[in-house]
C-alpha cells in the first residue's frame, strides 16, 4: 500500500521499445516464435484415424499414456513454468518472449486434447489420464519439476525450465516420430513436429538467458549452480528411465528411448552451456528418429494427405511501383 | 502389410528404415552415406517383400490363380494367346530391371502393386504390373503391347499413378487422373456437382470445381434481396464430400475449387485457409484457386481499386455464366452497368493478401486466365484449372431438368496422364517412337474410358480424347550432363527439348487420326485447322542457341525438327486433323518420380536428399537420381536456385506445351509477400500459364539444429 492508502499495483510501467532492443537475441527470438505461430485445427489429424486403427491395443494404450504425459508437461510449463519466468526478467523484451512461449505452451496442451478427442473415445481418454494420474515416476517428475519452479532463485527455474523443455519432453516426443517413420498417425506427427519446432527454441533460449545470468556471477556461484543442474538432472534422469520402462517395455522400445533420452540429456546441458554428460555410443539413437528431429521445416508433404509442418505466417510487406513496372 | 520389424537396434543388423534414415546422417568421412539406402532397398527385400511375396510355380500357374480368384480382369488376358503373354513377361523380366532407391521400392510394394485381399502379401512384382498396364492398353495388339513393356521397363515412359496402379485389376478405380466440373448458378448444379465429386473420388480421380459462376453471399434469390449464402458453403460441403469418399476409397479422396478474382466472395474464399480461421469458415483439406484475368494487373499497376462483379447479376445481363466472358474484356463496360451489383477491393492488397495466404499454407493456386485462353489452341473457354493445374480444356456448361436429370448435357473435363523421364527419353534410341508410343497409350486409355456416373464427363472424352503427356527428371538429367538448372544452357535445352516433343506429339495424334479416320470434335474451329498453330514453328528457325545444348542432341542422336519437318506437318494435321483435342500437360509428378527415379516434373530437387512425407509411407529419404558425392555442385536445391530461374525455365517450356504446367515456387521463411508478388508479375510477365503452390523452407534457428543432419546444412 501507498502512503496515500490506494492499493498499488506496480512502481512504474515502461512502454516496451522494440525499436530499442537491448538484447538482439530477443527481437531474434520474438520474431522467429510469432512466425511459428499456429493452431491444432489446421492439421487434418482426422486423416489419422485409418491408421490408428490399425494399431494394436497395446500400441494404442501407449500412445494415450505418452501424450497424456506429455499433456501434463505441457500444461505444467504453459501455466506454471513459463509464467514464473516472466517476473526474473531482465528486458521487457524477455518478459514479452516469456509471455509468446507460455502462450505456446498451453496451445501444445490444447493439441494433445484435440488429438485425443479425434482418435480415441471418451472412456479410454478418461482412463489413459487416470493411469497418468497414478503413475508414481509421471508425478514424480511433475513434482520435482513444480517443487523447482516455486525456489526462490531465478536462475534455478532457468534450469529446471531448459530440462523440461529440452530432455523431459522428449520420452514423449519419440513415439510419434517412431510411429510416422512406419507411416503411421502421421498428421499427428505434423502436429508434434509444430511442437519440437517450438520447444527446440523454447529450450535455447531460456538456456541462453541462463547462460548469460552466469556471466555475472563469482566463480563460487557459477560452480554451485552446476552443481545443482547435474544433481537435477541425474534425479530427473533416474526417474525417467523408469518412466520410460513403464511405457514402453509392452512394446520393446525401452532401450531405444533411453538412448534418446541421454541424447536429449546432452542436448539439454549444451543449451545450459555444459559439456555432455553420456558419451557418444550411449546415445547412438535410432537414425530414423534422429533424422525425424530436425527443427528445420523442410519436409517436402504431399499435400493430399496432409497440410504439414512447414508454413509460417509470412512477413507483409507492400508491392511498390516498381515491382508493378511493366 | 505389416509395418517394418520391431526396431533392431545396434547389435543385430540395422532395419530398413533405420538404413534409409541414414541417408539425411553424415557418414564418418562427412559424405552422404548412399550406400546405406542402396542396403535399406536390399534389406527391404530381403527382411519384408521376399517373405511377403506369394509363390507360384509358373506363369501360367500365377496368371490363372489370379484371374480365378478374382485378382485380375479375364478380358485383359483373353485377348491374347497364352504363348504371347508368356514372352512378354519373359521379356520384361529379361530385362533386368532393379529399383534405385529405397523410397522407389517402398513407394511401389505400398501403393501400387497387387495384395492378396486382406492386403497382407503381395501378388505382383513391378515386371508383373509393367506387363498388365501393357496388356490391358494394348488391347490385344501383341507389338503394341510389347512396345509398352519396353517404354516403361526401360524407365522412359511412365504411366501416370491412376493407370499404373489399376491397369489389369479386377477390383479397381478409374484409369483417369483428373477431373474437372464446372458449378452454374442453380441449386441443381450444385447438388449435381457434389454427387459427381463423390463419385468420381470414389473412383479414384482428383476433382477440381469451378466456383465463379455461383451467386455471391448476400446475392438475391427469387428477387429476394440478401438470401444467398455465397461460395463458403458449397465449398464446406465439397470438402465433407471428400473425405467421405476417402474413406472408402484405396486413393485419398482430393479435390479444388476454384474462383476468379472478381468474384465479390473472393476475400472470403482466400480468408478460410487463415491459420486463425473460425471452424465454421476454415477450409483444410480442399485446395484453393484464383483465377486471374489480365485486368487485375493493370488495376493493380495503377494502384487502383479492382471491382467484384455479381456473377448473379452479369448472367442475367450477358446471357452466359459469369466465368464464360472474359473480365479483362469487359471490365469497363461491367463497370459503368448500374444493373451489375459491385464492390471494390484495392487490387494490390489483393495480391498481397494471396501472398500472405500462401506463406500461410501453400494456397492458393493461380490460373492466369488470359494467358491461358490466348494459347489455347482449341475453341471455347477455359474457366479453371485442376487439382495439379496442369491441366486446361475447354467446357460447357450443362442445364437439368426440374427432376434433376439433364436437360442438355455440356462437357466437362477429364485428363488421363503419363510422363517421359527425360534422361532416359534423351537416351532412347528412337525418342519419335517414344514419344509415339506414349502418345498411344494415353490414347488408349481415353479411349476404354467411359464416366457413366458423370455423362458430361463421358461426352467429352468421347468427343476429344484429350490426353496429357508429361515431363520429369529435368534437373536430373541436366545434372547428369553436368549443366546447372536455370543456366544458360540449361534453359536452351528445356527450350529445345520440348520444341522436339511438341512435334512428336502432334505427330502422333495425326498419325492416329489418319489410321481411324476420326479428329477431335470441332477441330475445324481450332487453331491446328487454321494453321495458326504452326506460325511460329514454320515462320522462324528453332535451333540450340549454345553449343553445349547442341552438343547433348548431336551425342543422344535426337533430331531437332526442322522448318521443313514443320510445314509437312502442318500439311497432314490441315488435311487429316488430330485425334486429340489435347496433348501435353506437365503434372507435378510425386509418387510416380520416385518409382521412376526421376526428379518431379520440370522443378529443381527439393533438396539433395529429399525428405518425402506422405500419409500412406511416413517420413523417408530420397536421394535426388544421379546424386553422388562427386557433383552435389549441380544440386542446387529449389530454394538455392530461386524462383526466377524457374520460371525462366517453365517459360522455354511452356511455349510448346498447349495445356499447363504444375510449377511450384520455392522461397525461404526470410522472403516477404513482396518477394511473392514479385514473382507472380514476372510469371504473369514471361507467359506463364498457372502457378501450383508456393512452399517455404524454414531452417532451424542457430544452436537447435540436429549435429551432423544433412537436411540442416546448406
Amino acid at each position: 500500500m501507498s502512503p496515500t492508502g490506494k492499493l498499488k499495483l506496480i512502481d512504474r510501467v515502461q512502454a516496451i521499445n522494440w525499436n530499442r532492443v537491448p538484447d538482439e537475441k530477443d527481437a531474434e527470438v520474438w520474431d522467429r516464435l510469432t512466425g511459428n505461430f499456429w493452431l491444432p485445427e489446421k492439421v487434418p489429424v482426422s486423416n489419422d484415424i485409418p491408421s490408428w486403427h490399425t494399431l494394436t491395443e497395446e500400441e494404442k494404450t501407449l500412445t494415450m499414456r505418452v501424450f497424456t504425459g506429455l499433456t501434463l508437461l505441457d500444461t505444467i510449463q504453459g501455466t506454471v513454468g513459463a509464467v514464473s519466468l516472466i517476473p526474473d526478467a531482465i528486458t521487457p523484451h524477455e518478459e514479452a518472449v516469456y509471455t509468446n512461449i507460455a502462450f505456446m505452451e498451453s496451445v501444445h496442451a490444447k493439441s494433445y486434447s484435440s488429438i485425443f478427442s479425434t482418435l480415441c473415445s471418451t472412456q479410454d481418454i478418461d482412463e489413459a489420464f487416470r493411469w497418468s494420474e497414478e503413475n508414481e515416476n509421471l508425478q514424480r517428475k511433475a513434482e520435482i519439476v513444480m517443487k523447482y519452479y516455486k525456489g526462490d532463485s531465478p536462475l534455478k527455474r532457468k534450469v529446471a525450465s531448459t530440462l523440461l523443455e529440452s530432455f523431459l519432453f522428449y520420452s514423449g516426443f519419440y513415439l510419434p516420430m517412431y510411429w510416422s517413420s512406419r507411416a503411421k498417425l502421421t498428421n499427428t506427427a505434423d502436429v508434434i513436429r509444430l511442437i519440437i519446432r517450438d520447444e527446440a527454441v523454447h529450450g535455447y533460449y531460456i538456456g541462453y538467458k541462463y547462460q548469460k545470468g552466469l556471466e555475472k556471477l563469482s566463480e563460487a556461484e557459477r560452480d554451485e549452480l552446476k552443481g545443482y543442474t547435474f544433481e537435477l538432472l541425474f534425479e530427473l534422469y533416474d526417474n525417467e528411465v523408469q518412466y520410460t520402462e513403464d511405457l514402453y517395455d509392452g512394446v520393446g522400445l525401452t532401450e531405444d528411448v533411453k538412448k534418446f533420452l541421454r541424447y536429449n540429456a546432452n542436448k539439454a546441458l549444451m543449451n545450459l552451456g555444459y559439456e555432455a554428460l553420456f558419451p557418444k555410443d550411449e546415445t547412438d539413437v535410432n537414425p530414423a528418429i534422429l533424422s525425424a528431429l530436425s527443427p528445420n521445416a523442410d519436409e517436402n508433404h504431399d499435400f493430399f494427405s496432409g497440410s504439414g509442418s512447414s508454413y509460417v505466417i509470412g512477413k507483409a510487406v507492400h508491392t511498390e511501383d516498381d515491382d508493378w513496372d511493366f | 502389410m505389416s509395418a517394418a520389424p520391431t526396431v533392431t537396434l545396434a547389435g543385430t543388423e540395422m532395419d530398413y528404415h533405420s538404413l534409409n534414415a541414414m541417408l539425411n546422417l553424415y557418414g564418418p568421412d562427412g559424405g552422404i552415406q548412399f550406400e546405406k539406402d542402396r542396403e535399406a532397398a536390399h534389406q527391404y527385400f530381403r527382411q519384408h517383400v521376399n517373405q511377403n511375396t506369394v509363390f507360384f510355380h509358373d506363369l501360367d500357374e500365377k496368371l490363372d490363380y489370379l484371374v480365378e480368384n478374382d485378382y485380375y480382369e479375364p478380358e485383359v488376358l483373353e485377348r491374347y494367346d497364352r504363348a504371347f503373354v508368356r514372352s512378354l513377361f519373359e521379356f520384361a523380366y529379361s530385362k533386368k530391371f532393379r529399383f534405385d532407391t529405397f523410397l522407389g521400392a517402398f513407394k511401389y510394394y505400398t501403393s501400387y502393386t497387387l495384395k492378396t485381399f486382406d492386403g497382407k502379401r503381395y501378388l505382383e512384382r513391378f515386371e508383373d504390373r509393367v506387363c498388365m498396364v501393357a496388356l490391358t492398353l494394348a488391347a490385344g495388339a501383341e507389338q503394341f503391347a510389347l512396345d509398352i513393356v519396353e517404354e516403361i521397363i526401360s524407365g522412359r515412359l511412365q504411366p501416370a499413378t491412376p493407370t499404373f496402379l489399376n491397369a489389369g485389376k479386377k477390383q479397381r478405380g478409374e484409369p483417369v487422373s483428373c477431373f474437372l466440373l464446372r458449378i452454374e448458378d442453380n441449386m441443381e448444379s450444385i447438388a449435381r456437382g457434389i454427387n459427381s465429386a463423390l463419385q468420381l473420388s470414389k473412383r479414384g480421380g482428383g476433382v477440381a470445381l469451378l466456383l465463379s459462376n455461383v451467386r455471391e453471399h448476400g446475392a438475391p434469390i427469387k428477387k429476394i434481396q440478401n438470401q444467398s449464402s455465397g461460395v463458403i458453403p458449397v465449398m464446406k460441403l465439397l470438402e465433407d464430400s471428400f473425405s467421405y469418399a476417402n474413406q472408402l476409397g484405396a486413393r485419398q479422396g482430393a479435390g479444388a475449387v476454384y474462383l476468379n478474382a472478381h468474384h465479390p466472395d473472393i476475400m472470403r474464399f482466400l480468408d478460410t485457409k487463415r491459420e486463425n480461421a473460425d471452424e465454421k469458415i476454415r477450409i483444410k483439406t480442399l485446395s484453393l484457386g484464383v483465377v486471374i484475368p489480365d485486368v487485375t494487373f493493370e488495376l493493380a499497376k495503377k494502384n487502383e481499386d479492382m471491382y467484384l462483379f455479381s456473377p448473379y447479376d452479369v448472367e442475367r445481363i450477358y446471357g452466359v455464366p459469369f466465368a464464360d466472358i472474359s473480365v479483362t474484356e469487359k471490365y469497363q463496360e461491367m463497370v459503368d452497368d448500374a444493373r451489375i451489383t459491385k464492390t471494390k477491393i484495392n487490387a494490390r492488397h489483393f495480391f498481397q493478401t494471396l501472398a500472405e495466404l500462401q506463406f500461410e499454407s501453400g494456397y492458393p493456386y493461380i490460373m492466369f486466365e488470359d494467358t491461358v485462353n490466348r494459347a489455347n489452341p482449341v475453341a471455347g473457354k477455359v474457366t479453371h484449372s485442376n487439382l495439379c493445374s496442369e491441366i486446361l480444356q475447354v467446357s460447357t456448361p450443362s442445364t437439368y431438368a426440374d427432376d434433376l436429370s439433364y436437360e442438355h448435357v455440356g462437357r466437362d473435363i477429364s485428363c488421363n496422364l503419363g510422363s517421359l523421364n527425360i534422361a532416359k527419353a534423351m537416351d532412347s534410341p528412337d525418342l519419335a517412337k517414344t514419344v509415339d508410343v506414349a502418345i498411344r497409350a494415353l490414347t488408349a486409355v481415353a479411349d476404354q474410358t467411359s464416366i457413366d456416373s458423370v455423362p458430361s464427363i463421358r461426352r467429352a472424352n468421347d468427343l476429344g480424347h484429350a490426353i496429357g503427356l508429361g515431363q520429369m527428371n529435368l534437373h536430373g538429367y541436366l545434372a547428369r550432363e553436368r549443366v546447372h538448372y536455370g543456366s544458360e544452357a540449361g534453359l536452351d535445352f528445356t527450350n529445345i527439348y520440348f520444341y522436339t516433343i511438341a512435334y512428336h506429339a502432334v505427330a502422333a495424334s495425326n498419325r492416329l487420326a489418319i489410321e481411324r479416320g476420326t479428329r477431335f470434335h470441332n477441330f475445324e474451329a481450332s487453331k491446328y485447322a487454321s494453321g495458326e498453330y504452326f506460325d511460329k514453328y514454320t515462320d522462324k528457325e528453332w535451333a540450340p542457341r549454345t553449343s553445349e545444348v547442341a552438343d547433348l542432341f548431336a551425342r543422344s542422336g535426337v533430331h531437332v525438327p526442322t522448318q521443313e519437318d514443320w510445314r509437312a506437318l502442318k500439311a497432314s494435321v490441315q488435311e487429316h486433323g488430330l485425334y486429340n483435342q489435347n496433348l501435353q500437360a506437365v503434372p507435378p509428378t510425386g509418387s510416380i518420380s520416385y518409382i521412376n527415379n526421376s526428379t518431379s516434373s520440370i522443378h529443381p530437387v527439393a533438396a539433395k536428399v529429399e525428405i518425402r512425407k506422405e500419409g500412406k509411407i511416413g517420413r523417408v529419404y530420397y536421394p535426388a537420381p544421379y546424386l553422388t558425392n562427386d557433383n552435389l555442385e549441380y544440386y542446387d536445391d529449389a530454394y538455392e536456385i530461386g524462383w526466377k530461374k524457374i520460371i525462366d525455365t517453365y517459360a522455354e517450356a511452356t511455349q510448346h506445351v498447349d495445356q499447363g504446367l504444375s510449377l511450384t515456387l520455392f522461397f525461404k521463411d526470410t522472403a516477404t509477400t513482396r518477394e511473392v508478388n514479385q514473382a507472380q508479375i514476372y510469371a504473369w510477365r514471361k507467359g506463364i500459364k498457372t502457378l501450383y503452390y508456393i512452399r517455404v523452407r524454414q531452417m532451424a534457428l542457430e544452436g537447435t539444429e540436429v549435429e551432423n543432419c544433412v537436411s540442416c546444412m546448406l
